[in-house]
């Protein structure tokens, strides 16, 4: 299983319907609207680098979204 | 498809959902009481009844239905079937079954001190919330701020006020067995189940059927042992009157026992999501479910009919809106943020990791790849905590060439 942060930026106006599109997406487990220099925090989970692509392409093509800088996670400690 | 929510109102919904449950509960419970007149003996019957009808529906909850078992379809997305114990979860659930086993028991001699009329020191049980308080400020993680104290103060006088009643009298001895036996009994429950929730089992969460489901079996063992030493000690027959009531009275008993079961599996998913006081606190809107139970069995001549005495009711309207008030700056001061880092070389990763996490009120630190080196999440109640016990602290951490913080102001996730 892969999990990653892809950080978005956004074109002003329009976001309600950039997030509703995004919930609609399977891979995605977390939506954070932020304020700084990104606009929008995804967490995905997918199992493979090729579905991460197809992922970050879908979020490609959501009109509103400028910019997208993909992190993935390599290790983790949580609550 | 999966369906995307927030996770604050996941919390609330969960933990109210349980206590309108636990109301419905008590209703049944007085109307239980009826049939058998002996608590010890309808405690007894409450554990080997819901022993059976836990194992009942965590067995059809088991079922699987389009490649998803019916209990992650309905209840507990990270329930998967019905399973064994694993050995890391023994030491916590020996605990959380003593403490759900000492508090029915508390209840028990309460029952019997004051000759069945609890309603006067049975408030005080609120004041949990200020114990769990307590023992998150003595732990690392979870220590609470000024405002999850003055929210837990609220709440508890407020559920108190709420809840309090004039018939009955005080006893000394019976507030001892509140503030010393029912209280910490509570306490062991909710602290254990909530490190029982927050487990990985199989690289999985755990899940709230299967905690629920043992938590009854060690309880009921505990019960058991207690009640038969009692009965050696004093010449008694609660425990075979208990497990006679088991059959005599199944149907209000087996009630009980699905509504407890049900009530527990909402109970525990909360405190996975939040911490044992705050879940508790919020649970003590049972206070406010309960009053149309309690005007329904007062109609029908189970209980007493509900006060209509002018200032008793001014009473509890007071108390029932401070608790609300309570809760509600609960819900509102929460506040959750990304911080991005980067690393100049020559620093370990697990070392910079482990230093980040040891920082309180960092739930989240993932080492990344990209143009940051870690995200972490952290949640506080206010910002200025934010920046004097979290970014203080990161920057204090050797090797950190620049930090970005991002407040999130919205969230959504995976239900």
């Amino acid at each position: 299983m892969i999990n990653a942060y892809i950080l978005l930026n956004m074109k002003p106006g329009n976001s309600d319907k950039a997030i509703k599109e995004m919930r609609k997406i399977e891979d995605i487990a977390k939506i954070s609207v932020v304020a700084g220099e990104y606009d929008i925090v995804v967490r995905v989970q997918v199992k493979s680098l090729d579905g991460l692509l197809k992922v970050t392409d879908k979020i490609q093509l959501i009109d509103s979204v400028v910019k997208t800088t993909t992190q993935i996670i390599e290790k983790e400690i949580a609550l | 498809m999966k369906i995307k929510i927030r996770k604050k109102y996941l919390f609330y919904v969960l933990a109210f959902t349980s206590a309108i449950i636990a109301a419905l509960v008590s209703g049944i419970d007085a109307v239980a009481q009826i049939h058998i007149p002996d608590p010890w003996a309808l405690g007894v019957s409450c554990f080997v009844l819901g022993v059976i009808v836990s194992f009942i529906f965590s067995i059809i909850l088991s079922i699987p239905f389009k490649g998803k078992s019916l209990g992650a379809r309905s209840i507990d997305p990270t329930f998967r079937r019905i399973r064994l114990l694993k050995k890391e979860e023994l030491i916590y659930h020996l605990f959380a079954g003593l403490g759900n086993a000492t508090l029915t028991i508390g209840y028990f001699m309460l029952l019997y001190i004051m000759g069945g009329d609890v309603s006067v020191v049975l408030p005080f049980s609120q004041v949990v919330v200020l114990y769990l308080v307590i023992i998150e400020s003595l732990s690392e993680k979870d220590t609470p701020t000024l405002v999850e104290v003055q929210s837990s103060l609220i709440v508890t006088f407020g559920a108190i006020l709420g809840s309090i009643s004039l018939t009955g009298k005080i006893d000394i001895f019976a507030l001892g067995i509140v503030f010393l036996v029912i209280n910490p009994g509570w306490v062991l429950l909710s602290v254990f189940q909530r490190k029982l929730k927050m487990m990985k089992i199989n690289d999985r969460p755990n899940d709230a059927i299967n905690i629920r489901l043992w938590n009854v079996i060690f309880a009921c063992l505990f019960t058991i042992i207690i009640v038969l030493a009692f009965d050696l000690f004093s010449g008694t027959n609660h425990l075979i009157n208990g497990i006679q009531a088991s059959l005599n009275s199944y149907f209000w008993v087996g009630l009980m026992a699905i509504g407890t079961f049900f009530n527990f599996v909402f109970y525990i998913r909360a405190l996975g999501i939040g911490k044992a006081s705050v879940t508790q606190a919020v649970k003590s809107s049972i206070i406010i479910f309960s009053i149309p139970v309690t005007i329904l069995l007062g109609y029908f001549g189970i209980i007493e009919p509900f006060t209509t005495d002018p200032v008793m009711l001014l009473i509890k309207f007071v108390g029932i809106i401070i608790m609300m008030l309570g809760i509600i700056s609960f819900a509102l001061t929460l506040t959750k943020s990304y911080i991005f880092i980067t690393m100049k070389t020559g620093y370990p990763i697990e070392e910079t990791m482990k230093k980040l996490w040891t920082i309180k009120g960092v739930n989240r630190v993932t080492a990344v790849t990209g143009k940051y080196d870690f995200i972490i999440k952290v949640r506080t109640r206010t910002l200025v905590k934010g920046y004097e016990r979290i970014l203080r602290k990161v920057q204090d951490i050797p090797g950190i060439k620049e930090y970005r913080w991002q407040s999130v102001l919205k969230e959504w996730e995976d239900l």
